[in-house]
């Protein structure tokens, strides 16, 4: 069904299948039940405190918990602009980000609320449906893409379009739904179908959730894929998968599909709400075009996306940066694809100078390598990822490693930990470079 | 359990879980998250053996901001119930 809000959604479900699970979530070591009626009931009362209230921007700190998903969508129903935050993210960025956004209200863990507290600010006019996801990368100045409750649930009704969950499912959500894939298809998917959400209680849990939830479905990234995998974790009820957020390597989805589920693949961004092309086929690497997105090839091959509902309405307060994004009327995404003669699209590689991270999050390398510049002093190095991991491939420089990494601990510090560089890759050769001096990415990655 | 304690039964565990670091020595400064060979989901298999080892609770919060052993030892002796 395609739906134009969030209370739209769970009011449809409330009506027609009032008892049907909505949410389940552990409460006291037990396994608890939210109907789509109690979900609906739960969500009005909270918009009704939320509007006597009169706060206008409320920042979450997404735990992925019951009370979490209620507040965003009570919030949303009351007006009021939402802006997803991470809690891992560190508290410097985070009391940056605040004002930014025009955060007037914080949810989430009573300590560090209180700590960023003296951050708040007056809150915003007109942000009512507005949704800001920052995209995964880290930039020098992180930035908030503008989404609102119609594209994320046209994003939901786009997926399941192709990839439809039943009332009698179960989707497991261990993504953290601060990121638009966690939010999209750990929660709006199942939702939207009237299926039932089971909320992964956190990192602590990742071993035991699908024991304790027994899902029919869940949504992943590649590196807790491999991590669940590794640890047999898997239950017996689990029918479908779906991957996204960062390239999968074929043996993880193989390991997959041996346990007899169907293993698919999507493909998308933050900018898209989310996925706009799905693997609904054999092959999870040949992805179908949902239907209200249009994908086109630049001529140097970059994908080029078109979206009539799902399309972000910018980047907050960057209306440079979303010109150029949105050049033409397409999302310029940076990635590289080709279309096979069924009309199925691939991805070829990448166009932009970044790193996708084995949990989908990116390193945007101009910013990167401008900042460990300025800390080394210059020099002939470059981040590359080697092993998964965010390596500084370096030549020429007679410091010891710990000298550089002394060097370079002020960047390290305001990254987060899985974004650091984590090696160094002395070079004897000088590192390959095009004839403007730009690093050969692809070169430099093949001699790692 | 004193510190010293705690900081030798956390490197066995680090060895258990990770394979790969056997024989590597570990300091109260080396950087754990990331470096060493040990990659996120390692960490947090890490830190699910050690908080059942020593019976504490670290906030979910707190998990990416650990970076080295010795951080990792701190916020098991504060959070040990």
């Amino acid at each position: 069904m395609r739906f134009s809000s969030f209370a739209n959604m769970i009011g449809h479900f409330a009506e027609r299948t009032p008892d049907a699970p909505a949410l389940r979530y552990e409460e006291g070591g037990e396994a608890r039940t939210m109907s789509f009626s109690q979900l609906a009931e739960a969500v009005a009362r909270r918009t009704g405190e939320l509007r006597r209230e009169g706060k206008t921007c409320l920042g979450v700190f997404a735990d992925g918990s019951m009370p979490c998903v209620v507040e965003i969508f009570a919030a949303v129903g009351a007006g009021m602009q939402v802006v997803l935050l991470d809690e891992s993210v560190p508290t410097p960025l985070l009391r940056g980000l605040i004002p930014y956004t025009d955060v007037d209200k914080l949810w989430g863990d009573r300590e560090l609320c209180d700590e960023l507290s003296t951050s708040l600010t007056r809150g915003v006019r007109d942000g009512g449906g507005k949704m800001l996801f920052f995209t995964s990368g880290t930039t020098e100045r992180s930035k908030a893409v503008v989404l609102t409750e119609q594209s994320l649930c046209a994003s939901a009704y786009n997926g399941a379009t192709l990839l439809p969950l039943y009332p009698e499912d179960t989707l497991l959500c261990m993504l953290p739904i601060a990121h638009v894939f966690g939010f999209v298809c750990g929660v709006l998917w199942g939702l939207s179908c009237g299926a039932c959400v089971a909320l992964g209680r956190g990192a602590r849990h990742y071993m035991d959730d699908c024991a304790f939830f027994r899902p029919t479905a869940i949504s992943l990234v590649p590196m807790l894929l491999g991590f669940l995998l590794k640890q047999n974790a898997f239950n017996d009820e689990l029918r479908l998968m779906l991957i996204g957020a960062g390239d999968c390597p074929e043996a993880l989805i193989n390991a997959a599909k041996a346990h007899g589920v169907r293993v698919c693949f999507g493909y998308g961004l933050t900018e898209t709400s989310s996925g706009v092309a799905l693997s609904i086929g054999d092959d999870p690497y040949a992805m179908t075009v949902c239907p209200d997105d249009t994908i086109t090839l630049a001529p140097d091959g970059e994908i080029l996306i078109r979206g009539r509902t799902c399309m972000m309405k910018g980047y907050y307060k960057c209306p440079e940066d979303t010109n150029i994004a949105l050049a033409g009327g397409a999302l310029h995404t940076g990635d590289l694809g080709r279309f096979d003669e069924k009309e199925r699209l691939f991805i070829v590689g990448r166009k932009k100078d970044m790193l996708v991270l084995p949990d989908g999050t990116k390193v945007f390398l101009p910013e990167a390598e401008a900042e460990l510049g300025k800390l080394l002093g210059g020099g002939d190095f470059a981040l590359a990822l080697k092993d998964d991991r965010v390596t500084l491939a370096i030549h020429g420089d007679e410091r010891s490693d710990a000298a550089i990494f002394d060097a370079i601990a002020p960047y390290q510090e305001t990254r987060p930990i899985g974004q650091r560089v984590a090696g160094l890759s002395r070079q004897r050769e000088p590192l390959p470079r095009t004839a403007t001096g730009k690093i050969k990415r692809w070169e430099l990655n093949t001699r790692l | 359990m004193d510190r010293q304690e705690i900081l030798e039964k956390t490197i066995k565990i680090i060895h258990d879980c990770v394979p790969e670091l056997e024989g590597v020595e570990l300091k109260e400064d080396t950087v754990v998250n990331t470096d060493m060979g040990m990659d996120s989901m390692n960490f947090i298999l890490v830190i699910c053996k050690l908080e059942a080892e020593f019976n504490a609770r670290i906030p979910n919060r707190l998990w990416s901001k650990l970076s080295t052993l010795g951080e990792v030892v701190d916020a098991i002796e504060k959070y040990r119930q």
